[in-house]
């Protein structure tokens, strides 16, 4: 069965949603759970990061991700932004 | 000038003081709708560009900004055309507010125009096509400055609205056949906006030309504005 390529803005809301879901979440789990190669992967942590939805901050000697406001607003707007798209065929 | 159309803009001049066929005020509040209607789209997909970065989005925003700065220069032009009293805006002096106020709204108003059709067509264009329509532009704008024969404006404009209807056309005839759901409104309302573009730069450059029917022509361009500011507003949650 042929797997649908998913498109940049839904790889964003999966990856954002893994966070919100798991509240915070080490690199590695994120990997594995965003069903993605670690190169894309890295290459989207990166644009999460420099975007300023994502944030990593040191608990316990360890690395967590966690969201920013900015990636809980794009969460909630996510269906807004999907419908604008569709409508203007952009 | 052919004879005939010298005679329409001399005879048009006096009348476009008044309200008949449309003075100043009705100059002025058309454009300031327009201008807003365009700010407000531009503005009012800023957070969605924000949040997403997509370059669909990106492309739409810059129409409306150009369309806002296009009908900007456009008000200034009618301006100059009804409070001096010339026939042309190329007769204006000094040099700095007619030819290049007219290239400045020519620019604005073509890439307006690409910028919207890029919009649609960017993903089935691989390449970055943006940097040959700005070329474009200018030519368009250089030439609309450069040539007075009328009949190189009203043609090259013709020739642009029937290059960007073939396109929109082909872009509609894809999206057909590719998803049951077809976006037949939204092209609709594109080739509504080309055709009233086409028509807005004729008014620009053949003063009077539509003497009679320039009020239909402005009511029919704020509908088509607003109609597409109320589709992003509802769209944005803001309507």
């Amino acid at each position: 069965m042929a797997i649908k390529k998913r498109e940049r803005l839904e790889v964003i809301k999966d990856i954002l949603k893994i966070i919100k879901d798991n509240n915070k979440i080490k690199s590695t789990p994120l990997l594995r759970q965003s069903n993605l190669s670690s190169s894309r992967f890295q290459e989207y942590f990166k644009e999460l990061l420099e975007k300023q939805f994502v944030k990593q901050t040191n608990y316990d000697k360890d690395k967590f991700i966690s969201l920013t406001d900015k990636g809980y607003k794009f969460l909630e707007k996510y269906k807004t932004i999907l419908g604008f798209i569709e409508e203007f065929e952009l | 000038m052919p004879p005939g159309i010298r005679q329409l803009a001399g005879q048009g001049i006096m009348q476009g003081l008044g309200m008949a066929g449309g003075g100043f005020g009705t100059e002025l509040i058309y454009s300031f709708i327009i201008i807003i209607a365009s700010l407000m789209i531009y503005f009012g997909t800023r957070e969605l560009y924000n949040l997403t970065s997509h370059k669909g989005i990106k492309y739409f925003r810059q129409a409306f900004l150009f369309f806002a700065i296009a009908y900007f220069f456009r008000s200034f032009i009618k301006s100059i055309l009804i409070i001096f009293n010339v026939s042309a805006v190329r007769e204006f002096t000094p040099l700095i507010f007619g030819p290049i106020s007219l290239f400045l709204f020519m620019y604005s108003s073509s890439m307006a125009i690409f910028y919207l059709l890029y919009s649609v067509m960017y993903k089935k264009w691989n390449s970055n096509k943006i940097f040959w329509f700005h070329i474009l532009a200018v030519l368009i704008a250089l030439t609309s400055v450069l040539t007075k024969d009328l009949r190189v404006h009203v043609g090259m404009n013709i020739f642009l609205f029937l290059l960007v209807t073939l396109i929109v056309c082909l872009a509609y005839l894809e999206s057909r056949t590719k998803t049951k759901e077809h976006k037949y409104n939204l092209f609709v309302i594109y080739q509504l906006l080309f055709i009233f573009w086409i028509l807005n730069i004729i008014d620009i450059l053949v003063p009077n030309f539509f003497r009679v029917f320039q009020l239909l022509l402005y009511l029919a361009s704020i509908a088509i504005f607003l109609i597409v500011l109320y589709k992003v507003l509802k769209k944005t949650g803001a309507a």
